[in-house]
């Protein structure tokens, strides 16, 4: 237990030291913050600011996730300081958790900033269920911050880190409806969005949010199971050394993480429920 | 000797894809023994060293280390260890004292970053961050986390490689104080001068293989090499017939006849002759060397290679 408590102390105080952290975490969640909320006018309309603050978080958990802890994790092995570690008799499970612990208690004061400035700049109401809005956010986080760290259990070095990265960071962040609207998506669009596991973080935010709901059991489930299977992943894949290569057809096992939601996208179009996602803007 | 050797390793093997790292290799080391594993790049040193620090399965062969398999036993086996890897690295930004309190917390018993970071030699350094260390103090921090679990045994991997020739000093140094505490040291080198200094016992790895083993001296001594008598007269010497001396396989007078060379097989015997000698025939000395067979010689003579290649 006290190597775990060490890591998550010394994570805490090497990640406050890390001005690229401070802006990732911090400044570049909020400048979305404020420039998207000038563009859509959300002082104006208190589904506007939800759409923007659903943008900013989402944002945040999908760098926090693929930047903070999966290329940072290979940034360490390509350094040769996982390999310190590894003549120590700890296992990969306390680095792994301090990872986790690390990335919710830096991101959790931006959550409660940036809804302090949405209902006091914006006028947003205090949201009904901010206790279950926080529960769904921080699983959105270790979720994400799981995917993340089994990219780098089966990244190779920086380079296929940063495409792997890419080729889930990006269709995330526009076909997730965390910054295109999704109601502009054509159906197949909307189709592919289904299955994409941000979609349900996003939807999830602004269904309690807008409508007061309670936790949205499917995402919940499906984000705990890959949660899950992510953290187990990334604990069975882990490599000490950058001369330890695993083979290509390892990267497969992304699919494992992203399958519960592949399940979930599935089920909600055989229900027929593809309805247009929770938003302001095709109203 | 009664007591079971530290580490105990037979017909060890280590095989990578279609490369034999390490062929099939025999020693043993006993407690308090400083034991050197010195060989050129790609000899097998660093595989070896890291199959019995448990880090890597070995192919064949059986290895004990502490009374632990290394492969099966691993946990309790770097729980009592202590280890300064040849390439490694810390966060940039965490401080010298978080990095001894973060590595101690990892093992059942540790010592205080504050006894460590005195012994080291880096109290004055506790505070500075990992990327603002000279490369020495990195090295000095290196051996402090090899240490922060107290081990009665040490693994080196070439701890002064790439290091300045004043700060490789201050290295041996510290070697020397795990020496005289009693604690087991293996060390691996690619410095003869190293080896010489500090190991009581070196095995010569090349190819994978110990091509030799024994104390420095032992080493040196069956070296086909010969020890070389270098004496300077006040005189010249040219004018008298010189003798052959007992054991000396050659001679030869430099041509300002002052500077005499005798190659031997047992130097101190010949050097006891010609020292007769000359004070027999009135001749003043003004300087007298011996150079012994290096361990550099005997790796050329065993190799065909130079340690550096």
């Amino acid at each position: 237990m006290k190597s775990y408590l060490a890591l998550i102390t010394t994570d805490l105080k090497l990640a406050a030291r890390l001005r690229v952290v401070i802006f990732f975490n911090y400044l570049f969640p909020l400048m979305i913050f404020f420039i998207f909320g000038s563009v859509f006018g959300a002082r104006k309309s208190v589904d506007s600011i939800i759409y923007v603050l659903t943008m900013s978080i989402t944002l945040g958990i999908l760098g926090n996730g693929f930047f903070g802890a999966g290329i940072r994790a290979v940034q360490e092995r390509e350094m040769n300081i996982l390999r310190r570690y590894k003549v120590t008799p700890i296992s990969p499970a306390p680095l792994l958790v301090a990872s986790m612990v690390t990335g919710w208690v830096i991101f959790m004061p931006y959550i409660i900033l940036v809804f302090i400035l949405a209902h006091t700049l914006y006028h947003m109401p205090w949201p009904a269920h901010f206790g279950q809005l926080l529960f769904f956010i921080s699983l959105g986080l270790i979720t994400f911050r799981s995917l993340g760290l089994v990219i780098a259990s089966v990244a190779n070095n920086m380079q296929e880190a940063g495409i792997l990265v890419q080729l889930c960071y990006f269709p995330m962040l526009f076909l997730s409806g965390a910054t295109v609207p999704s109601e502009v998506f054509p159906h197949f669009v909307r189709v592919i969005s289904e299955f994409i596991p941000a979609t349900y973080l996003v939807n999830g935010v602004r269904e309690i949010m807008m409508k007061g709901q309670q936790l949205p059991v499917e995402s919940i489930v499906a984000l705990v199971i890959a949660a899950i299977v992510g953290l187990i992943l990334s604990m069975k894949l882990f490599r000490w050394e950058k001369e330890e290569k695993i083979r290509t057809s390892a990267k497969l096992w992304i699919l494992a993480v992203l399958l519960p939601f592949l399940v979930l996208g599935a089920w909600e179009i055989h229900k027929g429920q593809d309805k247009p996602p929770v938003s302001t803007f095709g109203r | 000797m009664s007591t079971s050797p530290v580490i105990s390793v037979q017909a060890l093997r280590k095989s990578y894809a279609d490369l034999e790292a390490v062929k099939g290799i025999d020693f043993e080391v006993s407690a308090g023994e400083v034991f050197g594993i010195l060989g050129p790049n790609g000899a097998g040193k660093t595989t070896t060293v890291e199959i019995l620090e448990g880090l890597r399965p070995r192919t064949g062969g059986n290895a004990m280390v502490l009374g632990f398999d290394p492969e099966r036993q691993k946990q309790q086996l770097k729980d009592r260890i202590g280890v300064c890897l040849q390439a490694t690295n810390l966060p940039a930004k965490i401080r010298t004292h978080e990095a001894i309190d973060l590595f101690g917390s990892f093992y059942s018993r540790s010592l205080t970053s504050e006894q460590l970071l005195k012994r080291l030699q880096l109290w004055d350094k506790r505070d500075s961050f990992y990327e603002t260390l000279s490369g020495g103090q990195k090295q000095r921090l290196a051996i402090a986390l090899g240490l922060v679990n107290d081990p009665q045994l040490l693994f080196l991997d070439e701890p002064t490689t790439g290091l300045d020739p004043q700060i490789r000093l201050e290295i041996h140094g510290l070697i020397e104080e795990l020496k005289s505490e009693k604690r087991t040291v293996v060390l691996t080198t690619h410095y003869i001068e190293e080896a010489e200094r500090l190991c009581d016992r070196v095995a010569i790895m090349d190819e994978g293989r110990i091509v030799a083993m024994g104390s420095p001296r032992e080493l040196q001594q069956k070296s086909r090499g010969q020890s070389r008598i270098q004496i300077v007269c006040e005189q010249p010497l040219n004018a008298i017939q010189l003798p052959q001396w007992p054991e000396a396989m050659d001679s030869k007078l430099e041509p300002d006849g002052r500077s005499l060379t005798v190659y031997s097989n047992r130097p101190a015997r010949t050097l006891f002759e010609i020292m007769r000698w000359l004070d027999q025939q009135g001749i003043q000395l003004e300087d007298v060397h011996l150079k012994r067979p290096t361990l550099e010689d005997v790796f050329v003579e065993l190799t065909g290679k130079k340690l550096r290649d």
